[in-house]
């Protein structure tokens, strides 16, 4: 196996893709008793057009797929359903779905061997029925109906319309209970033959692991299959442009909550490196625009007009990517424009150096806690992974953002005409007081 | 791994928990107090305050700035109902020196930021600053307001309080608006200074390092010297002293709010008390709803259709069981009739051995991963200070090994719905 050492949170990668196009990933953390591994597929929510390896026709699919995939992936032909057989291994087994990828996992303590059987084996195994296809709309019409409740949820997918017009971004993971209603085997069997070859695909472990026994017992479990071909992804045309200023939806919250956004587009000519990089100086800049020992933090505070330290996040995969400030204030719409006044300021100037060094210190601490729980080690390299990047890269990378470089990157991506903001907000008609 | 106490002053005790397997270094320090209508509110301000400034950095914006040139060091307080108590907590996580990109001593550094932070604030002729006590008056009075904005959260906490209707359990954590007008300065420093000289005091620190230096950087440091010993007065609340007897009628309460979906709450109390009986209730909770195997899960979700979630905890401390998943709100009897004969099933042992043994297979892997943790582990030796008896990771294994169907049978049967609440719209 490759190994890659990180001397900084003195950590190893092992890594190796198998013949039939598998990459397996292994952190060994000794000391540890939890035991984490996960199996994903580069197939999420915003793969909903493709042309299938052999195929020569376009399949386009109803909105939810990928997460129904994930839903059903558990049941078993001779009738047991596979998330009850890890838990009666004493294993803590779940499954989730993102915009780029699905994920499968499990993490334990006793029983590692026993359980990778059963997660190989049903991932390896779909059973869909007509019958069990239908039943599973009802659990997942509710799962639909509690994201319909969480404000912090609609406020969000609020944002990422106005900025994307055609990017399947902007269409809830889970789909709609309408269009799941359209869902049956045929769809989720083309989408498994499609998207669920090992090619397409990656295994990641973390843990208290012997790496080479543990590489030949995942290869003892894989089924043979024959290769496959490029799937060929298609993505709509996305405009630069964002799409609308400013929405606002009512729900019944205490006090506003928001998104703003700031739209940034991923160029073709993009290496990973240099993804890396611009991910970490934006980082650095929310925090000097907004973080919490900003000049704007403290008169947002002090006025009582935010009432915590806002979540900063840059989000990206390969066909998009922006900027999301989330957060709950009396007053939204004026947040954005003192956000937007101080990004002004912070272009006009040059770059507070002890201010810059102070977030990157604090950045480095973030990134080396990272490393402490199987878990996140494991959920970090897998969605890494599929953005092309190795995490260790941004340890590697952190010294190399200066404050010269971010500021470029604050000249090219805040920039206003790219900037959302979404509101929910309780409808004032109804207000008692 | 060790874990060790070392105690202060008479209850102000260290906790050592000493292990080198994190990147990090955990220092929490907890305020324990009797949960009362008069204090509850006081109690969820004092954090907030506390975090504003200390005699040395005396602005939020100082600390932050010294806790980012820790490596981004995370400074976290908040309000904890463990039972009948109200926990004050204060949690300071930085990086071990071991992974710092050049040396330094962050570790002492940040148990006397910590320290300072709880018991050396700013402090102006025997007040605290009004700006900063006004300003957190407000965004407590938000962290109240915002109960409503997760409404299956809401749905929890209303059938809790309706539960507990006048008892301490009943108030909720971060108080009620109504007390802040009424709170100033003045009257905040002085209930500060009381709460300090009788707060049982927990320190814990988790991480790698030499206990002996700990101990000693702590009995040095002026902040602990200041303190003087104090009585016990915190609750202690077990299934003894939480037997409820069987009510008469069972409460049903329905409430509106905006809400697409049903949140259904059933909260159960159990009249059974015997020693160790704490095991067998986690098994039973486990085996009803707390897990994928779990008869709620199975039958709620998997078998009707009727919910995403739908599952049961176990809350020690008050001898009680809720049950809570959401449903369309047209399925209301429907779900409450699935789950009255879970609870049937349960009574008459329609459980087999293998549903016991996965249940203890579940709990046993919980409790071997309570150190890969620090947080977990911290909170699970304070659950054992305040419970007043130290049960060591093995031995709570062992007794759970050791829970037999009869027992579970014998609690099946002494566990009574208490109330059934629904939210809709």
């Amino acid at each position: 196996m490759q190994i890659t050492e990180n001397s900084k949170v003195k950590e190893k990668l092992y890594i190796e893709k198998l013949e039939n196009g598998l990459t397996v990933m292994i952190i060994p953390k000794k000391n540890t008793q939890k035991k984490y591994m996960m199996w994903a597929t580069h197939f999420g929510s915003i793969n909903n057009t493709f042309v299938a390896p052999g195929d020569t026709q376009q399949t386009k699919i109803p909105d939810g797929v990928a997460h129904f995939l994930e839903h059903k992936m558990f049941e078993q032909e001779n009738g047991t359903n596979s998330l009850d057989t890890l838990t009666a291994l004493g294993v803590n087994a779940n499954a989730y779905t993102t915009t780029d990828h699905t994920a499968y996992l499990f993490e334990c303590t006793d029983n590692f061997y026993p359980a990778l059987d059963e997660l190989m084996d049903y991932v390896q195994n779909p059973y869909f029925t007509d019958e069990n296809v239908e039943k599973e709309k009802g659990i997942i019409g509710q799962e639909i109906r509690m994201y319909d409740d969480y404000p912090q949820w609609q406020v969000y997918m609020n944002a990422i319309k106005n900025m994307y017009k055609n990017n399947p971004i902007n269409i809830d993971i889970a789909g709609s209970i309408e269009s799941i209603s359209k869902i049956d085997k045929e769809v989720l069997y083309k989408c498994y033959n499609t998207f669920y070859h090992p090619s397409n695909m990656v295994m990641c472990f973390a843990g208290d692991f012997e790496p080479e026994q543990l590489l030949e017992e995942v290869k003892k479990r894989l089924k043979p299959i024959e290769p496959h071909g490029e799937i060929e992804r298609i993505y709509p045309e996305e405009p630069e442009e964002i799409v609308e200023k400013e929405k606002t939806q009512t729900m019944e919250v205490s006090m506003p909550i928001f998104v703003i956004g700031i739209k940034d587009n991923i160029k073709e000519t993009e290496t990973k490196e240099s993804l890396v990089k611009k991910h970490i100086a934006i980082q650095i800049l929310l925090n000097m625009t907004v973080g919490k020992s900003s000049k704007l933090y403290k008169e947002l505070y002090e006025k009582g007009m935010l009432t915590g330290e806002p979540y900063l996040e840059y989000e990206f995969a390969e066909n998009y990517a922006h900027i999301a400030i989330t957060g709950q204030s009396s007053n939204p719409t004026e947040i954005l424009e003192k956000i937007k006044e101080e990004i002004k300021k912070l272009k006009a100037n040059p770059i507070d150096t002890n201010h810059f060094s102070r977030i990157k210190n604090m950045i480095y601490g973030n990134y080396v806690r990272e490393y402490d729980d199987v878990a996140e080690v494991t959920r970090m390299f897998v969605s890494d992974y599929f953005k092309g990047i190795n995490s260790f890269d941004y340890i590697e990378l952190y010294e190399q953002v200066t404050p010269e470089y971010s500021q470029k990157i604050l000249t090219d991506i805040f920039k206003e005409d790219k900037m959302v903001i979404s509101i929910i907000k309780k409808d004032s008609t109804n207000e008692n007081n | 791994m060790s874990y060790k106490t070392k105690k202060l002053k008479e209850n102000i005790k260290a906790h050592l928990i000493q292990t080198p397997k994190f990147k990090t270094n955990l220092i929490s320090i907890f305020l324990t107090l009797p949960l009362s209508r008069d204090n509850v509110t006081k109690n969820a301000l004092i954090p907030a305050v506390l975090k504003s400034g200390t005699k040395n950095l005396d602005t939020q914006e100082k600390i932050s700035i010294e806790l980012e040139n820790m490596y981004g060091a995370n400074l976290d307080c908040g309000i904890e109902k463990i039972g009948d108590n109200q926990i004050i907590k204060f949690y300071l996580e930085t990086i071990n020196d071991n992974f710092l990109p050049k040396q330094e001593n962050l570790l002492d550094k940040s148990i006397n930021l910590l320290l300072d932070i709880i018991f050396n604030p700013v402090v102006e002729e025997n007040h605290f600053n009004n700006q900063y006590v006004e300003t957190e008056k407000q965004t407590i009075k938000r962290l109240i307001e915002g109960k409503i904005d997760n409404k299956d959260i809401y749905a929890f906490n209303r059938c809790i309080e309706e539960m507990y209707k006048d008892k301490p359990f009943g108030l909720y954590k971060y108080g009620y608006t109504e007390d802040l007008e009424t709170i100033n300065e003045h009257n905040l420093y002085e209930y500060y200074k009381n709460l300090i000289s009788n707060a049982k005091i927990d320190i814990f620190v988790s991480g790698d390092f030499d206990d002996n230096k700990i101990i000693e950087l702590l009995n040095n440091n002026e902040n602990i010297k200041k303190l003087s010993d104090r009585e016990d007065n915190h609750i202690i609340n077990n299934e003894q002293t939480e037997k409820k007897t069987k009510i008469e009628d069972i409460k049903i309460l329905n409430e509106s709010k905006d809400v697409t979906q049903g949140k259904l709450v059933i909260g159960m109390d159990i009249d059974y008390y015997k020693e160790n009986s704490k095991y067998a209730m986690c098994l039973y909770n486990v085996i009803l709803g707390e897990s994928a195997t779990s008869k709620l899960f199975q039958n709620v979700r998997e078998k009707a259709s009727l919910a995403y979630t739908a599952r049961s905890n176990y809350v020690r401390q008050k001898n009680n069981i809720f049950i809570r998943c959401g449903i369309e709100i047209e399925n209301y009897d429907k779900a409450v009739q699935i789950i009255n004969k879970q609870l049937e099933d349960m009574r008459n042992g329609n459980f087999t051995d293998e549903d016991i043994e996965n249940a203890k297979k579940y709990m046993v892997s919980g409790i071997k991963t309570v150190a890969d943790e620090q947080d977990s582990e911290i909170t699970y030796y304070l659950g054992q200070e305040l419970s007043g008896n130290l049960t060591s990771f093995d031995e709570y294994i062992e007794k759970i090994q050791s829970v037999t169907k009869e027992e579970i049978l014998d609690i099946a049967n002494n566990i009574n719905t208490n109330m059934i609440y629904f939210l809709k719209n």
